[in-house]
């Protein structure tokens, strides 16, 4: 019984700083939307220009007219499309490069110098070029936000590859593993994690190069959208489109986390 | 069976290249272990049974001489050169049970079959109740078990172990030294035992080879065997014995 009291009164406890947790997140986050009403709808003009800038209000009801519109569900599958495809591009292309640096000499000595060079090019960069190269802007597109992918996993995938330890591989090598057993069952395993934040970094400057790449020459994607509510004064769906790539991005996290999860159990 | 795992060491040198010259750890060392022999290496710490361990493994190129076992010349490390390391080995995304069946599979074996040997071998060191732990989850000690079975499972024609019950308890000791000695004159594998203990040498080796840092080679053979069946409890406590552990320790301290 006093056991069970003691679980009682723990778990009151636990319920009493989760709530304390949620209250003061929300005091927080009210605050901020209480000073936002106030910088907007006084039109504040000290050094920062809030004169043009929606209210709070403003933005829900530009949220509630957007999400009724066809035409924004398109641009989130289109900016979902890209980004899923160039990034399972990029994972593929990006962990097979990685394997090949810390595994072959070979692969090391003609790929490495390529990788070193382009690696300090933004992706941002590649624009002029790619619109030039590829038949459609949607190529192109797809190939810069690829670039901004790839390369964070390639060097992490190549770094965890030069950290398996060599006892692993002696010992693998003992119980009759060949040079592709040895790969499968050493090398990558090893390699996960480090493969693993190579992918979350890279994601994130996925989201980086394709919002630039839409921006710059889309036809439609969230990054587009937002950009042409700019052009046609719609301020309050710059917000809109703001938030809604808030939300998408931490959801190809969330996924990469999962994944992590999934793979990872051995390490906790 | 009988003639599997004889092992022939010919003028052997070996050493580490550190920038332009060669750290020579073992110099001109001959020795013949014979097909199913049982030998404890012994000598003081980094005189390099380690890395003579290793080299009988296929680990480490001689710089001189040649590792010759049953006839072909040691170039590789293989699966029928067993090795327990020194080190921690296991692989650490693997369970018990996965780590244990790894070299099995390698064989070729399917998993219903790889299973059972796993399950065999683990109830064998003790660990049967940790079977879907991962490594991270287990004492040293259990992790050096576990790496016991793994070599075992393995069924290889020579077994390297390197000072593989250290890191266990008195009890623990005694009773995987008794597994191996019958696993031993069951399966007549050839084992190279390396210890810092020269009561274990004694009790489960038929020879015992001691190294020496100073020449960097072989100081003394001893056949224990030719004395008496030294598994024995009162072999253990007689005056032999006795001699033989004083013998050795005075050969450690040169
Ligand atoms: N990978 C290596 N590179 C360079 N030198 C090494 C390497 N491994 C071992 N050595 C050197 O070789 C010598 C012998 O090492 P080894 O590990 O074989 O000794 P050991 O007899 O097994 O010692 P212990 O009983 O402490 O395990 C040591 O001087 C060590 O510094
Ligand atoms: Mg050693």
């Amino acid at each position: 019984m006093i056991f069970m009291k003691r679980i009682y009164f723990d778990m009151k406890i636990v319920m009493v700083r989760n709530i304390f947790k949620i209250l003061g997140s929300s005091i927080s986050i009210f605050l901020g939307i209480f000073i936002w009403q106030f910088l907007t709808q006084n039109d504040v003009n000290f050094f920062l220009d809030f004169s043009n800038i929606p209210t709070p209000f403003h933005v829900l009801t530009s949220f509630q007219s957007v999400v009724a519109t066809k035409k924004y569900w398109e641009d989130i599958y289109w900016s979902m499309y890209r980004i899923i495809l160039s990034f399972s591009l990029a994972s593929v292309v990006g962990i097979t490069i990685g394997l090949l640096l810390g595994y072959s000499k070979i692969a090391r000595l003609i790929i490495a110098p390529y990788v070193e060079l382009i690696r300090p090019i933004p992706a941002i960069a590649w624009v002029p070029i790619s619109i030039l190269i590829w038949p459609t802007t949607e190529e192109s597109i797809i190939f810069i936000t690829f670039l901004g992918a790839v390369f964070p996993i390639i060097l992490n995938c190549w770094d965890g590859v030069k950290r398996v330890p060599v006892e692993l591989v002696k010992a693998a090598q003992s119980l009759g593993a060949g040079n592709l057993g040895v790969l499968i069952h050493v090398v990558i395993p090893y390699a996960i994690p480090n493969i693993v934040v190579g992918m979350s970094v890279g994601m994130g400057a996925a989201w980086f190069a394709l919002l630039a790449g839409e921006m710059i020459s889309g036809r439609y994607g969230i990054g587009y959208f937002t950009w042409e509510s700019y052009q046609l004064i719609q301020y309050g769906n710059i917000i809109v489109g703001m938030l809604t790539i808030g939300i998408l991005s931490s959801i190809t996290s969330g996924l990469i986390y999962m994944i992590k999860n999934k793979f990872l159990s051995w390490a906790e | 069976m009988n003639d599997i795992g004889n092992i022939e060491i010919q003028q052997l040198s070996l050493g580490f290249k550190s920038g332009f010259d060669t750290k020579i750890i073992i110099n001109d060392l001959s020795l013949n272990l014979k097909a199913g022999s049982f030998t404890s290496l012994i000598g003081p710490s980094g005189c390099g049974k380690s890395t003579l361990l290793n080299a009988i493994g296929g680990h480490y190129k001689p710089i001189y001489g040649s590792i010759i076992i049953d006839g072909h010349e040691v170039k590789s490390p293989s699966a029928d050169l067993g090795i327990v390391f020194q080190q921690h080995t296991l692989f650490p995304w693997k369970t018990v049970k996965e780590n244990v069946r790894f070299g099995p599979m390698r064989r070729g074996l399917g998993r219903v079959e790889a299973d059972r040997l796993a399950d065999e071998y683990i109830q064998l060191v003790g660990l049967s109740g940790f079977k879907n732990y991962y490594p991270k989850m287990l004492s040293g000690g259990m992790q050096h078990r576990v790496e016991i079975a793994r070599a075992l499972a393995n069924k290889p024609a020579v077994l390297l172990m390197d000072e593989p019950f250290g890191a266990l308890d008195a009890q623990m000791r005694a009773s995987l030294q008794d597994s191996l000695l019958s696993i031993w004159k069951n399966t007549q594998v050839t084992i190279v035992f390396v210890t810092h203990d020269v009561n274990e040498a004694i009790h489960i080796s038929e020879h015992i080879v001691i190294l020496s840092r100073k020449s960097k080679s072989i100081s003394e053979i001893i056949d224990i065997n030719a004395i008496e069946d030294s598994s024995t409890e009162s072999f253990m406590r007689s005056k032999k014995a006795d001699d033989l552990r004083l013998h050795c320790i005075e050969m450690l301290s040169d």
